[in-house]
């Protein structure tokens, strides 16, 4: 129904809970909120055809959704907590240092900010090695990647995350999945999905440094001010890190995963034995 | 036997076939109240013969209005001593005779006739109690003008048999179970235990107040809830009434037991309706009454505070059904999930949700014969969506389709082609008509919009299809594309010619 469900490999991961074709997740009926945000769950340009549900990551979304007129929500929670749910840490899991992503804008937008200051930031607060995820454009730009890499930072990508329906990164989320148990903390200059992913992996969250701005930036749902204002104790170099869990598991609906047969379901999506060619994990061998 | 005509009779008329009006007291619950009677007997108005049976073999009096109900009744008890059947007005009535108990379950509506003076409910009353012994007892029923069962109706169309209508603006008429109190013990007959009556049931105020019965109470009331065209599904607004401590305002009839009582306390409760616990064999406890109606069970609250019914415990807690709608209100999908979960995979998965009582452990007593699952599980999706919280979840939220994911929150695989089908409601209330257009009007438009984004998106590709055969042709016209298909046709023919000689050497 929308290309933005397959953002991140989002589809590809709830295919595989759902016993499908990961490399190839069905049409999904509906819109699947593809980022944590602080308004209806979807993009402020989204545009929605009635009668279409919206799958939503937490019932506090749903919530404030309702109150903006929309009524077809229902919470799943968010692709990472099923991916979390289908690979559960290892024992053995060695974890140091940090992983740091720096607030990004997204295709056709750009960042306005002082990316010494915020480097300046992570080495004052951070003892051990960091790592820098930048987003894939900011990753293309040489310049600024080495930046980073020359200032002594690890930079990492964790893909392109696809769109209309092309160059989709089924692995997206794996790698992320990877990076952040690699970490003993995650950081960022925004309250994020990320904070949100590292916090329910293990990480100890932080949210520290120059917040930047997009160009033109809108304060949608009463954007950056608001998000500080009311979720200020996931703010600062050291968080709490028992709040930051349960705010990660609310916030991603970690606590309302679905049964794959109630989530295919809702989806709109076939039972696994009517698909011949079943491949689980097609995206893992790949 | 010969039929007594006392004046006022109406020659061409019958209470008891329910042709001019609705039909006469006879609700089965009602029998072991007069079972328990002593004594001569007047019993006054129309009543069904199977009330009339239950009575004590004695001297016994009914009056009816109709010669057809008279001639009825004295062919039908003709052969039993003691009985005589008079015809005619109550006004008519001679009063000199002081009966030990006076039976009036039918109400004061139907004892006088066109012939007769017009009389208050209140006169009528004492002309009544005017037969009642100084130690008699009266079984006394009070339609309630504004019970449920009015508050729903359609506009009504007058019956014959109210050529006076009941009229809640007489002021002579008591408007509720303490007003009839006051006036009884202030005729020296004091009210000694008065029941809320519904369909199947009677229901004391100790017994509805009390918060453990809450459950029970809403699963049998529901159960029983007549089947007639109205405004709304009745059982919603009963079960609504008992939560909020309205069901004893708002119950169709009231009947009162007054005057010194003849055995010991009466029963807390009679339930004739089809839920409730099967009695279990050997266990403690009165037996419940078997007649030709089928059992009716006595609730009676025992010494350590244990309620029982036909003897055995009431199962104490709520219904399945109001848990599960409060959970999604909630939006408590867990809770949903649990709690649907815990009922399909337990004995009590083919009892409908209104039927099962979940106790503080959890557990869950099924009320009613257990059907198939699947059944149980659409009636619960039924029941959501014609009780309007079809929005609970994503349309199209036809009955099918939310059993299907009712089934899926408990882990089942299930295809709504592949659940069972349940006839369609006896007969539908306006209300539900409404909830019914409204949503199906919505999923039209929705439908409609969804259709218009294929279309768009079908535009789409084929767009971009068009597009890719322009430059497939274009890129098949360049050298390297002809180089391109000379390669892939040389291929071809080479694999035509390796199979014509795998071919021919096989052969």
């Amino acid at each position: 129904m929308h290309h933005a469900n397959h953002y991140y490999g989002h589809s590809h991961v709830l295919a595989r809970y759902c016993g499908l074709d990961d490399t190839d997740p069905p049409r999904l009926h509906g819109y699947l909120q593809h980022g944590w945000n602080i308004g209806d769950g979807l993009a402020p340009d989204h545009e929605y055809t009635p009668g279409v549900p919206s799958f939503l990551w937490s019932e506090r979304t749903r919530r404030r959704a309702w109150s903006l007129g929309r009524r077809q929500g229902y919470v799943v929670g968010a692709p990472f907590a099923y991916l979390l749910a289908m690979e559960p840490a290892a024992a053995d899991d060695e974890r140091e240092g940090t992983i740091w992503y720096p607030f990004h804008g997204w295709e056709g937008q750009h960042v306005v900010g002082d990316h010494d200051g915020l480097m300046a930031s992570m080495r004052e607060v951070e003892d051990g090695p960091v790592t820098v995820c930048l987003y894939w454009q900011e990753f293309r730009d040489g310049k600024l990647r080495r930046r980073y890499e020359d200032a002594g930072f690890r930079v990492v990508c964790h893909g392109y995350r696809g769109g209309w329906w092309q160059d989709l990164d089924p692995g997206f989320l794996y790698r992320q999945l990877a990076e952040l148990r690699r970490h003993k903390r995650v950081a960022s200059n925004r309250l994020c999905s990320a904070i949100f992913y590292g916090a329910l992996a293990g990480c100890a969250p932080a949210v520290y440094g120059d917040p930047m701005h997009l160009e033109n930036e809108k304060q949608a749902f009463g954007g950056q001010p608001r998000i500080r204002r009311e979720w200020a104790a996931l703010h600062g170099p050291y968080v709490d890190p028992d709040l930051a869990g349960a705010a990660a598991v609310a916030e991603l609906g970690a606590d309302r995963l679905l049964a794959p047969a109630e989530l295919r379901r809702l989806l709109g999506w076939p039972m696994p034995d009517r698909v011949a060619d079943a491949e689980l994990t097609g995206v893992l061998i790949r | 036997m010969t039929v007594q005509l006392i004046g006022g009779e109406m020659s061409v008329w019958s209470d008891l076939d329910a042709t001019h009006g609705p039909a006469p007291a006879g609700d089965p619950a009602l029998r072991p109240l007069l079972t328990a009677i002593t004594g001569d007997v007047l019993v006054a108005g129309p009543h069904a013969p199977e009330l009339v049976d239950a009575i004590p073999a004695g001297r016994v009096t009914l009056l009816v209005r109709g010669v057809a109900d008279a001639e009825f009744l004295a062919a039908r008890y003709a052969s039993r001593p003691g009985v005589t059947v008079c015809c005619g007005s109550l006004d008519k009535f001679s009063t000199t005779a002081a009966y030990d108990t006076v039976v009036a379950l039918d109400g004061l509506d139907r004892l006088l006739t066109p012939e007769a003076a017009d009389l208050t409910w209140d006169e009528t009353l004492t002309r009544l109690l005017a037969g009642l012994s100084p130690q008699g007892r009266l079984l006394l029923r009070l339609e309630n003008l504004f019970g449920v069962h009015r508050l729903l109706s359609l506009p009504p169309t007058p019956p014959d048999t109210e050529w006076i209508t009941p009229d809640d603006r007489d002021p002579t008429r008591p408007l509720g179970p303490d007003a009839v109190r006051a006036r009884l013990a202030s005729a020296g007959v004091a009210v000694t235990r008065d029941y809320a009556a519904y369909p199947g049931a009677l229901l004391s105020g100790p017994a509805l107040t009390d918060p453990a019965l809450q459950g029970f109470w809403q699963a049998t009331l529901a159960a029983a809830a007549p089947i007639e065209p109205q405004l709304a599904d009745p059982a919603r607004l009963i079960t609504g009434a008992l939560r909020h401590h309205l069901a004893d305002a708002l119950a169709p009839a009231w009947i009162f037991l007054a005057g010194p009582a003849s055995a010991g306390p009466a029963p807390d409760a009679l339930i004739a309706a089809p839920a409730g616990p099967a009695p279990k064999a050997g266990a403690a406890g009165p037996a419940p009454e078997v007649g030709a109606a089928g059992p009716v069970a006595e609730v009676r609250r025992e010494a350590g505070g244990r309620w029982t019914h036909g003897g055995v415990p009431v199962p104490v807690g709520r219904t399945l059904a109001d848990l599960l709608l409060a959970a999604c209100a909630r939006r408590a999908l867990p809770d949903v999930r649990h709690l649907v979960t815990a009922w399909q995979a337990g004995p009590a998965a083919g009892v409908p949700a209104a039927q099962v009582i979940v106790d503080a452990d959890g557990d869950l007593h099924g009320l009613a014969p257990a059907g198939p699952p699947l059944r149980a599980l659409r009636q619960f999706a039924a029941s959501a969506i014609a009780g309007g919280h079809a929005h609970l979840w994503p349309a199209p939220a036809d009955e099918a389709s939310l059993t299907a994911l009712l089934a899926g929150m408990t882990g089942r695989e299930l295809d709504p082609r592949d659940v069972p089908a349940i006839p369609p409601p006896a007969v539908e209330s306006v209300r539900e008509l409404i909830i019914a257009r409204d949503r199906l009007t919505r999923e039209l438009a929705d439908a409609r919009a969804k259709h218009e984004f294929y279309e768009r998106q079908l535009a789409r590709r084929d767009h971009d299809l068009r597009r890719l055969r322009q430059l497939n042709a274009v890129l098949s016209a360049t050298a390297p594309g002809r180089a391109a298909n000379t390669l892939v046709g040389g291929l071809k023919a080479g694999r035509r010619a390796v199979r014509a000689v795998v071919r021919r050497a096989r052969d």
